[in-house]
């Protein structure tokens, strides 16, 4: 297990490597100066001196090679840069975000979960049975369902029709948790939904796959009832896929809610992403999609690591 | 439907010479004719090929059934109700509802195909070449993946798309940034797959008699291996196709795609919101007809997986 970890934390390092260089290459590859896009609307860059004393600190007098490494290495000491619009550092910036972004997605996981281990386990129990096509066919529709457009009909339905829920807005749960709650239910339903429709596939076929098993015919030759065979041993391990394809679902949450959190002014990572698209802010683009694509890679390999731990079956050499 | 045909069988002939035009031929219609038959068997399948075969039809024939220019704007007949001349009612420029969503699907379809067709292109000779040859080659090529695999969701999209913007593109050139982006983020999934089963075939012994007789490693690689990832690759590409077209709505509906008044779902249903509260139903056509479309494509693929791996079908 040792070894496997440091194999793949060594796997890493190119992971991260190809996400940097092109998250390098983007700033790169804009139109116009550097120093401009980068340092957009500051007062005094006419002034020739003071360019070129930041074209030498950015490195930019060097060859491109080098000026990738120079600002790796700002980059490994924090130094993101700072944001063209608010002129605050990107890295406050981005971490105001990230509380937000966190509490939706994990809240929309656990709701999905809630819904979908119940309904895949008993499609999966009942097969073939009306529950059983039922479940698959609002699965299949649920993953073909755009989020964004469940999520303007649910703000027409829920909000607009019915007045049961705010329609944008965020607040901290620390603050005011009725009203946070209030707040959290039509975006997470949002978040769910989709993720419940693909957790309620995964859920019900790895119960299939378990149900086939040869100790699931030992315990029922046993006598053992069917309820325990089913929820005492079944499940357990018919879960396991189940909770890591959850965890990795978070990780691609944690970057990939930039629509919903633009429906529902969110004010978390994707939506402070999102207008720094729209206000041509490139520092906090630049910086956005590198923590983010950081997080990703870790949560991944944190998932990967724990899988294992929870499914010893699996070789550690694959 | 028992062709002999069929079976894949390789003669030494085969192996070195490729096999004769006639027999490629026949082959060809023995599989096309059992995979109508096959499709019979899975419900999901037939209704998930029905539906594409709609949707198909209803992009190509879009010039012929869409009744109005979807561009043209008519302030007459402004946010007019569904109606026998507007089946789905008018925008708030007075442009057919019907006819813009037409439109746009048969846009939304073709960049589907065209960047699904080049990321198979691009991964699949990428995965078996990187499995058949093993060792640096394969660590290169699989970390270069991963490392695009690293951009959750819509990231690399939104770099590629401000790329876009910034550089001022216009027109078709858009949709080209686009389509390379959609292909170089669906990529590293089909050359996961082919590597697998590159894998695996490598260490067969018709390949292992093919570089015996002196067969070329590159030639083997993508001609004896590549048969065999065919069928994994199908249900992904299909699936994948779905998978694009939702991105492309995202993107557009975030106002990142092509600009208006291009018909697109996304957009479309973006500029129906500010209507929401007096007339809903603007936002309900553009929503439903992405569902469909990816819907089929979800359906189609799903029933071809039961079809094509016969460890599944036996659920």
């Amino acid at each position: 297990m040792l070894v496997y970890t440091i194999r793949r934390l060594l796997q890493l390092i190119p992971v991260l490597f190809v996400l940097t260089v092109v998250v390098f290459l983007f700033v790169q590859a804009l139109p116009g100066d550097v120093i401009d896009t980068l340092m957009g609307g500051e007062e005094d860059l006419d002034d020739p001196e003071i360019r070129a004393a930041m074209e030498h600190e950015l490195g930019l007098d060097k060859p491109i090679v080098i000026q990738y490494f120079v600002w790796l290495g700002n980059v490994l000491q924090g130094h993101l840069g700072k944001s063209a619009v608010s002129k605050r550092p990107v890295s406050v910036e981005l971490l105001e975000g990230i509380p937000a972004t966190v509490y939706l997605a994990v809240v929309g996981i656990g709701f999905s979960l809630i819904i979908a281990v119940p309904l895949g386990t008993i499609a999966a129990v009942k097969r073939n049975s009306p529950i059983d096509y039922t479940a698959q066919l609002t699965s299949l529709a649920g993953i073909s369902i755009p989020e964004f457009w469940f999520a303007i009909m649910s703000v027409l339905i829920f909000g607009l029709w019915l007045g049961w829920f705010p329609t944008s807005g965020y607040a901290s749960p620390f603050d005011d948790l009725g009203k946070s709650i209030h707040h959290l239910i039509l975006p997470a339903l949002a978040v769910g939904f989709r993720q419940a429709a693909f957790t309620t596939r995964l859920t019900r076929s790895s119960m299939l796959d378990e149900t086939n098993k040869e100790y699931v015919d030992t315990a029922r030759s046993l006598g053992f009832p069917e309820s325990k065979v089913i929820y005492k041993y079944t499940l357990r391990n018919a879960l396991i896929p189940t909770v890591t394809i959850s965890g990795l679902q978070l990780a691609n949450l944690l970057g990939g809610t930039v629509v919903l959190e633009t429906i529902f002014a969110w004010p978390g990572i994707g939506r402070a992403i999102f207008e720094a698209i729209i206000n041509q802010d490139f520092p906090l683009i630049q910086a956005g999609i590198l923590v983010l694509g950081t997080i990703v890679v870790l949560t991944n390999l944190t998932v990967d690591l724990l899988y294992r731990v929870l499914n010893p079956r699996v070789q550690l050499g694959a | 439907m028992s062709t002999p045909d069929l079976q894949v069988t390789r003669s030494r002939a085969d192996v070195l010479h490729g096999p004769t035009l006639g027999t490629r031929l026949r082959r060809v219609r023995a599989v096309a004719g059992n995979a109508l038959g096959e499709l019979y068997k899975s419900k999901t399948a037939l209704l998930g090929a029905t539906m594409l075969v709609i949707l198909i039809a209803l992009c190509i024939l879009t010039p012929y059934i869409a009744r109005y220019d979807p561009i043209k704007t008519n302030y007459r007949i402004r946010l007019q109700p569904p109606s026998e001349a507007h089946y789905f009612g008018t925008d708030r420029f007075g442009r057919d509802v019907y006819s813009r969503v037409l439109w746009a699907g048969r846009r939304l379809v073709s960049i589907a195909v065209l960047s699904v067709g080049i990321a198979l292109l691009l991964g699949v000779p990428l995965g078996i070449l990187s499995g058949y040859y093993g060792g640096w080659t394969d660590t290169l090529v699989m970390r270069f993946v991963d490392g695009l695999l690293a951009f959750p969701g819509l990231l690399l999209y939104l770099l590629f798309v401000t790329l876009a913007k910034e550089w001022k593109l216009e027109g078709i050139w858009v949709d080209v940034v686009l389509i390379m982006a959609l292909a170089i983020a669906a990529m590293p999934e089909f050359a996961r797959l082919s590597r697998g089963t590159a894998l695996t075939e490598r260490q067969k012994e018709y390949v292992e008699a093919a570089q015996v007789m002196g067969e070329a490693g590159f030639r083997t690689a993508m001609a004896q291996i590549f048969p065999n990832c065919v069928s994994p690759l199908i249900v992904n590409a299909t699936v994948r196709l779905g998978f694009v077209i939702l991105i492309v709505a995202a993107l557009s509906y975030l106002g990142l795609g092509t600009p208006p008044p291009t018909p697109d779902w996304g957009s479309d249903l973006r500029a129906a919101q500010d209507q929401m509260e007096t007339i809903p139903m603007l936002a309900v056509f553009p929503g439903l007809a992405i569902c469909y479309a990816v819907l089929s494509f979800n359906l189609f693929g799903d029933g071809l997986r039961d079809i094509l791996d016969p460890r599944t079908s036996e659920r």
